[in-house]
Parts: structure tokens; C-alpha cells; sequence
């Protein structure tokens, strides 16, 4: 357990710092967010309306711009064949790389998503759940951006192939978390459902993902 | 039995005699349906013609999810037993998996406009079948990043794999969440609610097209083979000649 330990202080610290760390994904997220009402038009019943979807939209694409750098250099410089030949279970090792740079990298996404939401004409309450929505969303998003960054490590292009990949399999969560954001507008009462189905696809791929990102990073190890 | 044709000789053989024999059974069978289907058939009391696009539209809707359930299959089978074969089923399967997934997408925004009103809705099983397409690209384009062969054949098996996740979501939306697309009305638990006269030429039309892609899908296999045997004679004659070529200039 405590080799586990030791590579999440690892990982975690190397994410934090290395490659523009947790800022340059959560400057994209702004970004993308500061842009979207200049194109849409600041009218507020609009912008209410598009809040949801547009936040949580953010915060994929933050996911899938920062998962080329997950797995590229550890494949390149050899230290997967340690990880391989450490005699933990590889895939666990995955899981936990995988968390550790979704916790450091994916912390201010729901404070990113609360101030938007805000911004936006959301009320305090609905930008709670839908940060909450988003947080509970991001070790999926974060996971299933991973296994695309796992199968296109180290390839010359790999943003536009990981994108490609990763955005079908997203689908789920970004309907179920921006639904939540939706039914804490209008009230529906569906809220709670949304939050949960949030939390089961995380959960899903918590279990799924480790195996397929362990896979694919063994494949090029042969 | 599996192993029996996994050796590519001997599936060259099959393959050679299944081809001709598919080609002659879907010409047959679509010299029958598609004039029943487009002419004999009765119109819709509601849709009145446009309902023949349907005739093409669900063969099409069938075979892409068929397809990517047969991608997903050949994915395991490869993966687990290294079956080349398998491998190279996978690849000849893809792109026309995604071509009957696009046919249906387009045949149904073609049926959509006079019908529903609007070329496209955002309704949970026209996006599913728009995702499927998505995952049908998706892999195609990571096979085709990947240089190395066999990094990409089990690359790719293993995306394949992970998107089988999303074909039941894709058969069960109709009834999982409200949407404007119809149920599912030929299998069902309490029979078909379509009616015979409109349900055997959709059964011939789609028995058709489904031997139409498995010829096609026997045909790519054929032709990958070949071409795999054409790039291993090519690189031994390098070779011959760049031995050739040494020993002359000693």
C-alpha cells in the first residue's frame, strides 16, 4: 500500500507542477467559458438557458486538452516498464496515476463552474448543484480522457485523436451532469436523479477504465 | 471450429467460394425487394410514399449496430486468442459499419423533413447512432495513426471493445428515455406491429443488405490478405537485391 501511496505523492506532485500544472487547464476553461457568451449574445434568458450545458462542455474539453500529457512522457522515457516491473497490479497503478492527476489538475473545475454558473444567471443554488454535478463528474471525465491519452501516447498528433476518441465515450456524463444543472433551474425535481447517474458513470468508469488504460499501455510494452 | 478457419489459407478458399454465391443471393434478393419494397407495397395511411425510405432506413440502422456488435466480437476474439484473422475482420468490418451508419443517419434526416418537420432532431437515438458513427471514426482513426501493426491491431481491439458500452444504450434508448423517434416495432416481445404486407419486403430488403455486407466484409478480408502477402514478397525481393547487389560490388 505504501508503494501506492508513494506513486500518488509522485504523480500528484508532477502533475501539479510540471506542464503548465492545474493552471493551464482551468485558464482554458475560462477561456472557453469567456468566449461562449460572445458568441451566443448576452441575452440573459439565453444564457441562462445554454449555463448548464456550456459549463459542463468547459470542462470536458479542459479534460480532454490536458490528458495528451497523462501517460505521453511516461511512455517515452521508460517509466511504465518500471510501473510494469514494480509487481503491483498494473492496472491499480493506472487508477491511481489516474486520480492523482484528475485531483491536481481538475480541483478548481466545480469553483470554476459555481463562479460561471453565477456569472451566467444561474442562481446560487443551481450553480451549487452544478458544481457538485461537475465534481462528481470529473474522475469520469478524467478517467475515460485517460484511456484515449493511454491509446494515443506518445503519437505525433495525439490531441486530435484523443478528442476524437474519448468524446463519444463522454456522452453519458455530460448529459447526466449538465441535466442536473438544468433541473436545478426549472425545478423539476430531477435534480437528485441527475446527480446520481453523475455518480454512477464516475463510479462505472472508476472500475472499467484502470483495466482498458492498463491494456492499452501493456500493448506498446510487447 | 474457430481455429479450423483461422488458418488464412484455408479461409481464402471459403472466402472464394462464399463471395460469388452472396453477390448472386443479395442481386436475387434485392431484384425481389426493392420493387415490392418501393413499388408494390402499399403506402402509409399517415406518411403516404415517404414510408418506403423506411425499407432502407432500418437495414441500415440494423447492420450499423450489427456491425459494430460483430467489430466488438472480433476485438475480443483477437484479443484474447491472437487470431490474426480476427484482426483482420475487425479492419475490413469498420468502414462499412460506419458507411450503413451514415446511410441510416442520412436516410432518416431524408425521411425526417417531410415527415417530423425538421432534417434532424436532438433526440436520444438519432444522437446515439451519431455517437456509434463517432466510435466507427474514432477507431478507424487511431488505426491509422499508429504505424506499428500489431500496436495497432491490439490498440484498436481494445477501443472497440470499450465501445460495445454504448450499444445497448443505443438499442434501448427508444424506450429508456422519451424521444420522438418511434419504439421498436418489429421485435418485440408481443410480435411485430407492423403490418405483413409492409413487414416482408423490410425482412427481404434487410436479409439482402445483410448479405451484401458480409460479401463486402469477405471481399476487404480478401484483399487485406493479399495485400499483406503483396508487401511480404515486396520486401523479401529488397532484400534478394540488396544481397545481389553486395555480393557484385566484393
Amino acid at each position: 500500500m505504501s508503494a501506492l501511496a508513494a506513486l500518488f505523492r509522485r504523480e500528484f506532485a508532477l502533475a501539479w507542477a510540471g506542464g503548465g500544472g492545474t493552471a493551464g487547464p482551468a485558464a482554458f476553461n475560462l477561456a472557453a467559458l469567456a468566449l461562449a457568451p460572445l458568441a451566443i449574445g448576452p441575452a440573459p434568458d439565453i444564457l441562462l438557458a445554454a449555463a448548464p450545458g456550456i459549463i459542463a462542455f468547459a470542462m470536458l474539453l479542459s479534460t480532454l486538452q490536458s490528458a495528451e500529457r497523462l501517460f505521453s512522457e511516461d511512455a517515452g522515457d521508460g517509466t511504465l516498464e518500471l510501473y510494469v516491473l514494480s509487481g503491483q497490479s498494473f492496472a491499480l497503478i493506472c487508477l491511481v496515476k489516474s486520480l492523482a492527476f484528475a485531483l491536481a489538475v481538475f480541483w478548481p473545475a466545480p469553483l470554476i463552474a459555481l463562479l460561471a454558473g453565477i456569472a451566467y444567471g444561474m442562481s446560487g443554488e443551481a450553480s451549487l448543484v452544478l458544481a457538485l454535478a461537475l465534481g462528481l463528474a470529473a474522475p469520469g471525465l478524467a478517467l475515460v480522457a485517460g484511456f484515449a491519452g493511454a491509446l494515443a501516447a506518445g503519437l505525433k498528433r495525439a490531441g486530435l485523436l484523443i478528442a476524437l476518441i474519448a468524446a463519444p465515450l463522454q456522452v453519458p456524463v455530460l448529459v447526466f451532469a449538465a441535466g442536473a444543472g438544468r433541473a436545478a433551474i426549472d425545478q423539476t425535481g430531477t435534480a437528485g436523479a441527475n446527480l446520481l447517474l453523475t455518480a454512477a458513470f464516475s463510479l462505472a468508469a472508476l472500475v472499467l477504465a484502470p483495466a482498458g488504460i492498463a491494456a492499452a499501455l501493456k500493448a506498446r510494452l510487447e | 471450429m474457430l481455429s479450423y478457419f483461422a488458418n488464412p489459407e484455408r479461409f481464402d478458399r471459403l472466402a472464394r467460394t462464399l463471395i460469388p454465391w452472396g453477390w448472386g443471393l443479395t442481386l436475387a434478393l434485392l431484384a425481389v425487394g426493392l420493387p415490392w419494397a418501393l413499388a408494390v407495397s402499399p403506402p402509409d395511411y399517415q406518411q403516404s410514399e415517404s414510408v418506403r425510405i423506411m425499407y432502407v432506413h432500418v437495414p441500415a440502422a440494423w447492420l450499423g449496430l450489427f456491425a459494430y456488435g460483430a467489430l466488438g466480437v472480433s476485438s475480443f476474439v483477437f484479443f484474447v486468442w491472437r487470431h490474426n484473422l480476427a484482426d483482420l475482420a475487425a479492419r475490413a468490418i469498420a468502414p462499412f459499419g460506419a458507411a450503413f451508419t451514415a446511410l441510416c443517419l442520412v436516410t432518416g434526416a431524408l425521411w425526417g423533413k417531410p415527415t417530423w418537420g425538421a432534417w434532424w432532431v436532438w433526440d436520444a437515438r438519432l444522437t446515439s447512432m451519431l455517437v456509434l458513427l463517432l466510435l466507427y471514426l474514432g477507431y478507424m482513426a487511431l488505426r491509422a495513426a499508429l504505424e506499428d501493426e500489431r500496436l495497432a491491431a491490439r490498440s484498436g481491439a481494445i477501443l472497440a471493445m470499450a465501445g460495445l458500452v454504448n450499444l445497448p444504450i443505443i438499442k434501448f434508448s427508444v424506450d429508456w428515455w422519451n424521444t420522438l423517434h418511434q419504439p421498436a416495432s418489429v421485435f418485440r416481445f408481443d410480435g411485430p406491429t407492423i403490418h405483413a404486407s409492409k413487414l416482408w419486403p423490410l425482412g427481404v430488403m434487410a436479409l439482402a443488405l445483410t448479405i451484401l455486407f458480409g460479401v463486402l466484409v469477405l471481399t476487404r478480408m480478401r484483399t487485406l490478405l493479399l495485400e499483406k502477402r503483396a508487401d511480404a514478397l515486396e520486401r523479401a525481393r529488397e532484400r534478394r537485391l540488396e544481397a545481389e547487389a553486395r555480393e557484385a560490388s566484393q
